[in-house]
């Protein structure tokens, strides 16, 4: 089965658009889930997407930088890859939930994922962090905020894209803290 | 008229003014709102509206970086910057400047100008301005001289102070060494500059302002006086268009003096040029202008037919002055009365909560000003007004009779509010007189209390 990253990317915004909590689609072997991230609890404008299948789990990153955050087919933690170690949450790749922390903007500014223009995003969906570790830049009238996890664990969400203004307060990422993983 | 987008950076009921001219003029509109501020009336109105940051306004409201770069961020080719807050901070305008957004009120160079009191003093002296004894003295010795010269009792000022902030009375000679201590280093403190200066203390006064507006063509006109002596610690409570104890000598030369000043300046947008009327004396004396949309507009707005936000905006787009001196005519009477969420009996408290009953009266005569609807929680993170109830009348008498009716039927529950004194206020045999000066209601509320 073959998914063209960059069609799934465009596929994906144009839902973000729409009023939708959950879209599921199904053709053979084929099986795409996307998800509001924390449609109840959590104001996010993205959508995440999931691939749940190890089929799907192409190992290079499709984002170019300064491109809109594509949906991630890996799955990162490697226990969840292993079919014979079935985690007790359904999903297999890292979908927002409540249990997730979710990582606010600090002040009002521009986001940038990267950090510098072209170099590869400071973490993508599945990434480990640290609680110091940093996740983006928030850029007002030329001074740089980077901002930090907080918490350790594996990002689950990614809500923002690279360039667009960010409100204070406002969703940038989900965070499966380590505990929860 | 090129398409504009106006970044609104106020809350509370001037930011609905401001959304509301905007949207009459079919000008889109953005909101900069605290986190506090989410759900509230302008968010409501605005066309969009972003989180400048945390409930606290030294990181939202007061903050000069996320407002420019949320209007810049959101295609804003404007900025009104309403009243308080950052509205008379030159570096706001110097950095819309800098990024192509016109800053509706007047340039930084005007905003430094009159922001510093000495400096404004300095040229009202200049151009002739009737102006109270005064002024600098770099060292004790020279400020004792001067005081002696004046004679006691002398305020000492902050130049950089305003608005009543920042100043000492000293009565007498011995008083003065302490006073101007610390009067100086509170200013350092408060101001980020010491420098104070002297003048003489009229006791007795009403307060009376001029209205001026200014276009990029040159045109200067005034839309006559308002007088707002019914104050609180220097706090604005009613107001009134225009002053009915001025002679038409006065008057003139009250209009002016406060024109020569805005020429002087050639003064773009809105603009208040401030003086005391000394009543014993029957004298004028300039006191400050201010550089911006007042809160007590809408009773000059009543007397002249002029909607001054909208020829604010108008101005700033480039638009010469949609009327002449000889077109400004002033009619009837209005007042004013700022409604405050503060509790008379309790030493003016702030009263924040939930707004349970919010009528205002509908009768004629009558414009309300707010930003409050029932339901709406009333933050305790900023300043108490919760609107202004204008009343119009043929005359004086007439206006006043209207404003106690419609203070009568008015209801407010939930916040403890300052309707009982309003009611007090304009019932009052000295308001009918119009013999209020800017000391009265401190006294008024004194006898209140004790008698």
């Amino acid at each position: 089965m073959d998914i063209d990253f960059e069609e799934l990317a465009i596929f994906v915004e144009t839902l973000e658009n729409t009023d939708f909590t959950h879209f599921l689609y199904e053709k053979g072997d084929l099986r795409i889930e996307v998800r509001r991230a924390g449609a109840t609890e959590i104001p996010s404008p993205t959508p995440t997407a999931v691939v749940p299948r190890p089929a799907a789990a192409s190992p290079a990153s499709p984002d170019s930088p300064g491109s809109p955050p594509s949906p991630s087919p890996s799955p990162s933690p490697e226990s969840s890859l292993s079919p014979s170690d079935p985690p007790a949450s359904a999903p297999l790749a890292p979908v927002a939930t409540e249990a997730d922390v979710v990582v606010t903007a600090p002040l009002l500014g521009t986001v940038y994922l990267a950090p510098k223009p072209g170099e590869a995003p400071f973490v993508e969906i599945g990434s480990t962090v640290l609680a110091e570790s940093s996740l983006c830049i928030v850029e007002v009238m030329k001074l740089m905020n980077t901002v930090h996890a907080g918490t350790g664990g594996v990002i689950s969400a990614i809500h923002v894209r690279d360039g667009e203004l960010v409100e204070h307060g406002q969703a940038l990422f989900s965070i499966r803290p380590d505990a929860a993983v | 008229m090129t398409a504009h987008r106006v970044f609104v950076a106020n809350r509370g009921e001037i930011a609905v003014r401001i959304l509301d001219a905007c949207a009459r003029l079919g000008v889109e509109t953005v909101l900069g709102v605290s986190a506090a501020d989410v759900e509230t009336l302008g968010a409501r109105r605005a066309d969009r509206t972003v989180v400048l940051g945390p409930a606290r306004s030294t990181d939202s409201y007061l903050s000069i970086p996320a407002v420019v770069h949320a209007a810049v961020a959101t295609g804003c080719t404007a900025l009104h910057p309403g009243y308080g807050f950052l509205s008379e901070q030159p570096e706001l305008a110097r950095l819309c400047a800098e990024n192509g957004i016109i800053f509706i009120g007047p340039t930084a160079e005007q905003l430094e100008a009159l922001g510093d009191k000495l400096r404004a003093r300095e040229l009202a002296a200049s151009l002739g301005v009737p102006l109270a004894p005064g002024g600098e003295a770099d060292t004790l010795a020279e400020a004792q001289a001067l005081a002696e010269q004046i004679g006691y009792p002398v305020l000492i000022k902050a130049a950089h102070g305003g608005g009543g902030r920042g100043m000492k009375l000293v009565e007498a000679s011995e008083e003065l060494e302490h006073a101007w201590s610390v009067a100086s280093s509170e200013a350092e403190s408060a101001f980020g500059d010491g420098t104070v200066f002297l003048e003489r203390y009229i006791r007795d006064a009403k307060h009376i302002e001029v209205q001026v507006i200014g276009d990029t063509h040159g045109h200067r006109v005034h839309l006559g006086e308002r007088e707002c002596s019914v104050q609180r610690r220097y706090q604005k409570v009613i107001e009134e268009a225009p002053c009915a104890a001025l002679s038409a000598e006065n008057r003139r030369l009250l209009h002016e003096s406060a024109l020569r000043i805005a020429d002087a300046l050639d003064y773009i947008s809105l603009g208040t040029v401030e003086f005391l009327y000394d009543v014993q004396r029957e004298r004028l004396s300039f006191l400050e202008v201010n550089p911006r949309v007042q809160v007590e507009h809408p009773v000059t707005e009543a007397v002249t037919g002029v909607d001054l936000v909208r020829e604010q905006l108008l101005i700033a787009f480039g638009e010469q002055l949609s009327f002449a001196q000889a077109d400004v005519t002033v009619s009837g009477h209005a007042i004013e009365c700022r409604i405050t969420a503060q509790d008379p009996d309790a030493d003016f408290q702030p009263s924040p909560g939930r707004v349970i009953r919010w009528r205002p009266p509908a009768t004629g005569g009558i414009r309300v000003d707010s930003h409050i609807y029932e339901g709406y929680l009333f933050p305790p993170y900023y300043d108490a007004l919760m609107g202004k109830l204008i009343a119009f009348g043929n005359d004086r008498d007439d206006a006043v009779s209207r404003v106690q009716q419609a203070l009568a039927r008015f209801e407010i529950a939930g916040p403890r509010t300052n309707l009982p004194l309003l009611q007090a206020i304009t019932g009052h045999p000295d308001f009918a007189a119009n013999t209020v000066t800017t000391h009265w209601l401190e006294g008024m509320i004194k006898e209140a209390v004790h008698g």
